[in-house]
C-alpha cells in the first residue's frame, strides 16, 4: 500500500463532541463550529489514508470515518 | 461458560480505602490485577448492595469509555459507592448523563475548549505562570502545591468562567473540601449556610451548596449586565427550547469549577516531584525542546490525576473474558492502565521520549465523556514546564509529599519545595 492513497472523510454530528482534535491535526479539512464546537468537513474532505486513520483514532467521540477510497488520480 | 461467584479472582487491595492510594497509585495491586486473565471483583461493602469489577488494562479501559450505551453514567452513579434515585438527579450534570442528553449540554460549552480556542487563553495563562514563579523563586521556596499547582488552574478556569479574581481564593478553598479529605478542617453540616440534606450533595459536602449559592448570585449578576464569559453563556443557554433550570446551571458550574481545578492541581503537584526525580529527563527536553507535548503527556500519564471512574451495565455483555451482567458495576482505573505493560515499555520509566500513541487514558479512553479540558490542561502544563526551564529553576524537596486522603482523585496536599 502506498501511503499517497487518498480517502475521504466524514463527521458524524451526533456523535461529535467538539473536542477539536481534526481541526487541529487537518485544518484544511475540519472547521469546528464556534458556537456549537461541532465539527464538519469542509470542501471534498478528501485525505491520505494514513493523515485519515490518525483523525479517525484521535477522535474521542469516535465522530470521524472514512467512507470510501477514492481513487489516487483524483 | 459462565465464571461462578466462587470462581471470581478477588481485588488484591481494598479499592475502595483511601488509604490503599496515600503513597499514590498503588502499582504492585494494579499490576497484579492487569496480569489476570479476567477482570477482577470487589464484593459488597459498607451501605452498598453490589460489588464492582475493576478493569485494570488499557484496551478494556476505551472499550468502555467509548460505547455509553452499554457502559452507562446516568444509571447509578460514577462513584464506585451507590446513592439514592433523588440524590443522583439532584446532583446530575453532563458528566452523570448518557448522550444525546449529555451531548446537548456539552456543546454549550465545548466550543471554549478545542485546541484551537484554547490557543487564545496561552498569554493569560503565561503571565498567570510568570508571577506564580517569579513570586516562588523570590521567597526561595515554600509550599509548591498553595504557590503554583493550586492557584494556576483555578485561576485559569475562574478567568474563563467568568469569576473575579478577588474570589479565587474561595473557589478554591470550596472545592478543596469537596474531595473527602483534602482539607485539613472537616466541615459542619450547617457550614456555608447550608440546609440541604447532605446525602443529595456532590461529595456529600456543605461546601457544594457553597458553590451552588455562589453560582447564583453571579448568574443574577450577569443576567442584568451580560459579559463574554462561560456564566453568562450558560444563563443564556437554551436546550431544546429551553434555559437550564436552576439546578442544571449550579450543577453545571460546580463541575466546570472542580474539573478545571482539581484534576491540572494534581499533576502540575506531580510535575515538581518528577523535575527532582527524573532531573535527567528534563535536561533532555531542555537539550531538545521539540520533545515538549511528549513530555507534557509523559507528565500526565504518570500522574494519571483522576485515578478512576465508575460505568453501570444496561445489558448483559463479556469483557475481557468475564461475563458482566445488567446492572454490574464496572470501575475503569486510568491510573492502572497507564501502566499497563502491553501498550507501555517499561511503564515506571518516566521517559520524555515516548510515543504520543497510543495515548494514555488520563482524560478518559474516548468516547462522549472524553476530558472537556483536556486541551487547556495541555496548554497549562506545557506553558508551567516552559517556563521552569527556562528560568533554570532548581527544585529541591524540603519534606515528603502529603497525598489527598482519596481514591478517587491523585492528589498531593502539601509539597514543601526549596528553590535556586
Amino acid at each position: 500500500m502506498s501511503g499517497t492513497e487518498l480517502v475521504r472523510v466524514a463527521v458524524d454530528a451526533e456523535r461529535c463532541i467538539g473536542g477539536g482534535q481534526c481541526e487541529m491535526l487537518e485544518p484544511e479539512v475540519f472547521l469546528v463550529d464556534d458556537d456549537e464546537a461541532i465539527s464538519s468537513v469542509v470542501g471534498s474532505g478528501a485525505l491520505p489514508r494514513p493523515r485519515a486513520d490518525v483523525v479517525v483514532h484521535r477522535c474521542p467521540g469516535a465522530a470521524v470515518s472514512i467512507v470510501e477510497p477514492q481513487r489516487p488520480s483524483e | 461458560m459462565a465464571t461462578t461467584r466462587a470462581e471470581r479472582l478477588l481485588a488484591p487491595a481494598d479499592l475502595q480505602d483511601p488509604a490503599t492510594f496515600s503513597q499514590g497509585i498503588p502499582q504492585e495491586a494494579f499490576a497484579e490485577m492487569r496480569a489476570r486473565p479476567t477482570l477482577s471483583w470487589t464484593p459488597p461493602s459498607g451501605g452498598d448492595r453490589t460489588g464492582f469489577w475493576s478493569v485494570t488494562r488499557h484496551a478494556p479501559v476505551s472499550e468502555v469509555s467509548r460505547d455509553a450505551d452499554l457502559y452507562s453514567s446516568a444509571v447509578g452513579h460514577i462513584q464506585i459507592y451507590d446513592i439514592d434515585e433523588d440524590a443522583l438527579s439532584a446532583r446530575a450534570s453532563m458528566i452523570d448523563l448518557d448522550p444525546p442528553v449529555h451531548t446537548r449540554l456539552r456543546r454549550l460549552v465545548s466550543s471554549a475548549f478545542t485546541p484551537r480556542h484554547v490557543q487564545s487563553y496561552e498569554t493569560a495563562v503565561r503571565a498567570r505562570i510568570a508571577e506564580r514563579l517569579d513570586a516562588l523563586m523570590q521567597a526561595g521556596g515554600g509550599n509548591w502545591v498553595e504557590a503554583v499547582a493550586a492557584p494556576i488552574p483555578i485561576g485559569v478556569i475562574c478567568d474563563i468562567m467568568g469569576v473575579p479574581e478577588s474570589d479565587h481564593d474561595y473557589m478554591i478553598e470550596l472545592t478543596d473540601h469537596l474531595v473527602a479529605g483534602t482539607s485539613s478542617k472537616p466541615l459542619e453540616a450547617g457550614a456555608y449556610g447550608n440546609t440541604t440534606d447532605l446525602r443529595l450533595l456532590p461529595f456529600n459536602s456543605p461546601a457544594a451548596h457553597g458553590i451552588n449559592e455562589y453560582a447564583r448570585a453571579l448568574g443574577e449578576r450577569r443576567r442584568a449586565e451580560p459579559a463574554d464569559d462561560l456564566i453568562t453563556k450558560l444563563i443564556e443557554a437554551e436546550v431544546d427550547g429551553e434555559r437550564l433550570t436552576d439546578a442544571e446551571f449550579t450543577n453545571f458550574f460546580r463541575l466546570m469549577v472542580f474539573a478545571g481545578n482539581e484534576t491540572t492541581r494534581a499533576s502540575m503537584a506531580h510535575l515538581a516531584l518528577h523535575l527532582v526525580e527524573f532531573a535527567d529527563q528534563f535536561e533532555r527536553l531542555r537539550s531538545d525542546p521539540s520533545l515538549l507535548d511528549q513530555a507534557v503527556e509523559e507528565v500526565i500519564r504518570y500522574s494519571s490525576p483522576i485515578l478512576y471512574f465508575r460505568r453501570t451495565l444496561t445489558r448483559d455483555t463479556v469483557l475481557q473474558d468475564t461475563p458482566l451482567r445488567a446492572g454490574d458495576k464496572v470501575v475503569m482505573w486510568y491510573a492502572a492502565a497507564n501502566f499497563d505493560e502491553e501498550v507501555f515499555d517499561e511503564p515506571l520509566r518516566f521517559d520524555v521520549t515516548r510515543p504520543l500513541r497510543p495515548p494514555n487514558v488520563a482524560f478518559g479512553g474516548g468516547g462522549a465523556h472524553f476530558c472537556l479540558g483536556a486541551p487547556l490542561a495541555r496548554l497549562e502544563l506545557a506553558i508551567l514546564i516552559e517556563a521552569i526551564l527556562s528560568r533554570g529553576i532548581d527544585l529541591r524537596l524540603a519534606g515528603d509529599p502529603v497525598h489527598v486522603d482519596s481514591n478517587f482523585v491523585n492528589g498531593i496536599e502539601h509539597l514543601e519545595v526549596e528553590v535556586r
